[in-house]
């Protein structure tokens, strides 16, 4: 028994040091002696083929020559990410480096052992990581750590510009009609009462088409300004929190008012009367966006500016002439006489690494090396002359670009390859480049946007907590019972509105919403001891 | 007496030799995965082969007693219980009626010209189909619409083919028999072939007019065709379609449109990641199926019917 036992000891101890004489082994003057594989995932949009781009080749190329990594990319579709993902998993196919949008995602394969748990190699490489770390922050590096588990089953990546959503007007119909900007909800809504009763004047043989507010399906996000302005500014953090699991913020205090003021407009014929009948990726909105049917909508905060030569904001300037603009109002004010917004925080996509990974190192090293300052901004800007030239001030002007050219950005500001960062990252000449990124479009006519979008902004606070298990599984139906019932609600008769309103609500705390919340305002108590009323 | 089956081997070794192939087909790709089913009993898990994961709570019907316990469950149950029996009830008479209908047309070509149009929707995938209908149908934009609109001479006046969802019901359910009716029809006109034309001159004799004879010579000259392929439809009662549903939806009609493979989808792959669950269901709704079968095949040979079976 004793030389068994002995025997083992000596095997657990041999072992062990064959572990750290390897991992002290793996880098040599800061680089793999033999050449590692590893895979990484990466967006597709439209029909480019990005792993063929000048911007794949730029990180295969640094990889392999900074650390002697080999990089392969997998590519998915943009929107397919959690499908691919549960694809992948189920067939140990998983590129080394994921990243989805949906943490909860994560933590559902985490729980059937598909993950690896980053907290240890984050502990021990950190030094490695100067670059990930001075990007993502320890607060988002540390965002998903489990408080009482210690396990780190995602890294947050960062989101440098957290603008969310804007209210965009047609700045040359309001000119035609001798109106001024509108500076509150009720002037909004004359200037669409303007917009339609002026059908003839504005659009001519195309009366018919005048749409004067256009929405979509997703009610919630794309009347979002509208949303906010009926929430009382002086709601808590706390209350935010345990109410705001739906990022559309369509379950807190006010949220009715602000659908019920829709549902009118709707059934005054001010807002798109087809909107709930298209689908997501569906282009008949913006299809009249650009054929100049549509007065005003909201949406992403730079939206009609979005895509180039392609942009809603060129193509309408084609199509009606160049007088023709979408500019950013501000005009949605909350009962504190602010033009408030919730800005997203300062994350973004979630990096896991699947449990196949058995290159932890070289996809930390990937990770950081696609994090330096250097890589994110050959990536958003590229090669000067080609993609980009500079101005007086240094900043970056943008070349526009056809799409067939290889160094054509499916993505704004190229986040599909800049996994850790969403945003423009130029270090001193951020500011400035900003208003560029956007070309051809007007670069004063970006900024203001920006600022409109920023202006009188909210970070919604962030608790490091245990996951919430009512969340786990449940996102998509929720958000699609979501659009379901206020759909409905908004395409009542007015009459009708109440209860098909309320009817909605109760069906979606009953399936999963409920629970959610009861969780949150558990787990918010036993952290900071605030208690909740609902 | 019989012959033993080394006797037959011998005789007929090439069309044994045929059928492996498809036997091997049937083993790898249809019966092997059947161990997967235990994922309905298993631990929600997809990165471990099911039968290395745990077993649920409840003896392994935890996702079964969690399924029954899910309202939008109940719903897309309920959902398609009722678009099948409609399908039923409204799609399959159709091609038996176009068919009679095709059968008695006199001009050859004018025939063969009307059953190639009649096809021709079967081809069209339901994601074109869907665009067609929001051309066609929609509240505002959609051309029956305008066109109403400008008849009615009533600005406000719609026909909420798409957005009400007791309209949409009749949307989907038409368009379905638009699409497949004409197809449908192929069988019974091969069935009508195999009628003895001396039936239809004896009828004729006997002074039956042309009703008569579609009534006493065609439809029980149909019977059989008709009896199996109501067993087979059966069969799918809880069964459905993806692309159908999925692509004729709307949000403002999830309610009635949400069928259980849409469920499914939801629940599983489409970031739900409840595998076992869907798992569970998907069974459920094999099971049935199989009972729904055996059931009307029952039937059929107690009503004097061959079967299927």
């Amino acid at each position: 028994m004793k030389r068994i036992l002995a025997l083992a000891l000596a095997l657990v101890m041999l072992c062990s040091i064959g572990i750290v004489a390897h991992a002290a082994d793996e880098l040599v003057d800061g680089k793999f002696a033999e050449t590692r594989h590893i895979t990484v995932r990466l967006f597709q949009r439209g029909d480019n083929i990005p792993e063929e781009s000048p911007w794949a080749d730029y990180i295969r190329k640094g990889m392999l020559e900074k650390y002697n990594v080999e990089v392969e990319f997998t590519v998915g579709g943009r929107w397919d990410d959690e499908k691919d993902l549960a694809a992948w998993l189920s067939s140990e196919q998983a590129p080394d480096v994921c990243y989805t949008y949906s943490y909860s995602t994560i933590l559902n394969y985490a729980d059937m052992g598909g993950m690896i748990d980053l907290a240890p190699y984050i502990d021990q490489y950190k030094d490695l990581l100067p670059n990930l770390f001075n990007l993502l922050g320890e607060d988002n590096v540390y965002w998903d750590k489990d408080p009482e588990k210690g396990t780190l089953w995602a890294l947050e990546t960062r989101l440098v510009n957290n603008a969310r959503i804007n209210t965009f007007i047609r700045k040359d119909w309001l000119d035609k009609l001798n109106l001024t900007m509108p500076t509150n909800k009720a002037e909004f809504e004359e200037r669409l009462i303007a917009f339609r009763d002026n059908a003839e004047l504005l659009l001519g043989e195309d009366a018919a088409k005048m749409v004067p507010y256009s929405t979509s399906y997703d009610i919630g996000w794309r009347n979002n300004n509208l949303t906010v302005s009926f929430v009382p500014d002086d709601i808590t953090d706390e209350e935010l929190y345990i109410r705001g699991y739906d990022d559309r913020q369509q379950f807190l205090p006010g949220a009715k008012e602000a659908m019920r003021l829709l549902n009118k407009w709707y059934n005054e014929k001010l807002v798109w009367q087809d909107f709930a009948l298209y689908g997501s990726g569906d282009t008949t909105e913006d299809d009249n966006l650009k054929a100049g049917f549509v007065g005003s909508f909201q949406h992403n905060y730079d939206y009609p500016f979005r895509n180039g030569e392609d942009s809603i904001d060129q193509n309408l300037k084609r199509n009606v002439g160049p007088e023709a603009e979408f500019v950013a109002v501000d005009c949605f004010e909350n009962d504190a006489g602010l033009h408030r917004k919730y800005l997203g925080s300062t994350v973004d996509r979630k990096v896991c690494f699947p449990a196949t990974n058995d290159e932890v190192l070289a996809s930390l090293l990937y990770l950081d090396f696609i994090s330096d300052p250097e890589t994110i901004k050959f990536l958003q800007v590229g090669p000067e002359g080609i993609t980009h030239d500079r101005d007086e001030n240094g900043a970056y002007v943008k070349k526009t670009l056809d799409s067939a050219d290889p160094y054509y950005q499916a993505s704004l500001n190229n986040i599909d390859f800049t996994m850790t960062c969403n945003g423009l990252y130029l270090g001193e000449y951020t500011d400035a480049s900003f208003g560029y990124s956007l070309a051809p479009v007007d670069p004063a006519l970006v900024a203001d946007a920006y600022a409109i979008a920023m202006n009188d902004g909210r970070v919604p606070a962030h608790y490091i907590m245990p996951a919430i298990e009512a969340e786990v599984g449940i996102g998509t139906t929720l958000n699609d019972e979501r659009n379901s019932f206020l759909g409905r609600a908004v395409t009542a008769s007015v009459e009708d509105f109440d209860r098909i309103y309320d009817e909605g609500v109760a069906n979606y705390m009953s399936i999963g919403g409920q629970a959610i919340m009861e969780e949150r305002a558990e787990k918010i108590e036993a952290e900071t001891g605030y208690k909740f009323a609902e | 007496m019989g012959f033993s089956w080394k006797t037959y081997l011998k005789r007929y070794w090439t069309l044994y030799l045929l059928l492996l192939l498809p036997i091997v087909f049937f083993i790898v790709f249809r019966y092997v995965p059947m161990a997967y089913i235990l994922m309905a009993f298993k631990k929600n898990n997809i990165i471990k082969p099911p039968w290395l994961v745990d077993w649920a709570k409840n003896n392994g019907f935890e996702w079964f007693i969690k399924a029954f316990k899910d309202q939008l469950f109940i719903r897309a149950l309920g959902n398609t219980v009722k678009l099948n029996l409609l399908d039923l009830v409204c799609g399959f008479p159709a091609p038996i009626l176009m068919a009679l209908v095709l059968n008695e047309l006199a001009f050859k070509r004018f025939k063969k010209f009307t059953q190639t149009v009649l096809y021709l929707p079967h081809f069209l995938s339901w994601i074109i189909i869907s665009s067609l209908a929001l051309r066609l149908f929609a509240d505002n934009d959609g051309l029956i619409n305008i066109l109403y609109k400008q008849m009615s001479g009533n600005k406000d006046a719609v026909l909420p083919f798409l957005s009400q969802p007791s309209w949409w019901v009749g949307t989907y359910i038409g368009l379905g028999i638009w699409k497949e009716a004409g197809w449908g029809t192929i069988i019974y006109l091969a069935a009508l072939t195999g009628i003895s034309p001396e039936l239809y001159e004896a009828a004729a004799v006997d002074g039956a007019g042309r009703l008569r004879r579609i009534w006493h010579v065609t439809l029980p000259g149909l019977r059989p065709t008709i009896i199996t392929l109501l067993i087979m439809r059966l069969g799918y009662i809880l069964g459905s379609e993806f692309d159908r549903p999925l692509a004729m939806s709307n949000t403002l009609v999830t309610n009635v449109s949400t069928v259980l493979s849409v469920y499914v989808y939801q629940k599983g792959i489409n970031g739900g990641g409840q595998f076992s669950l869907t798992t569970a269901v998907g069974l459920f709704q094999s099971v049935v199926g199989v009972l729904f079968l055996f059931g009307a095949n029952f039937l059929a040979k107690r009503f004097g019917e061959r079967g299927i079976m």
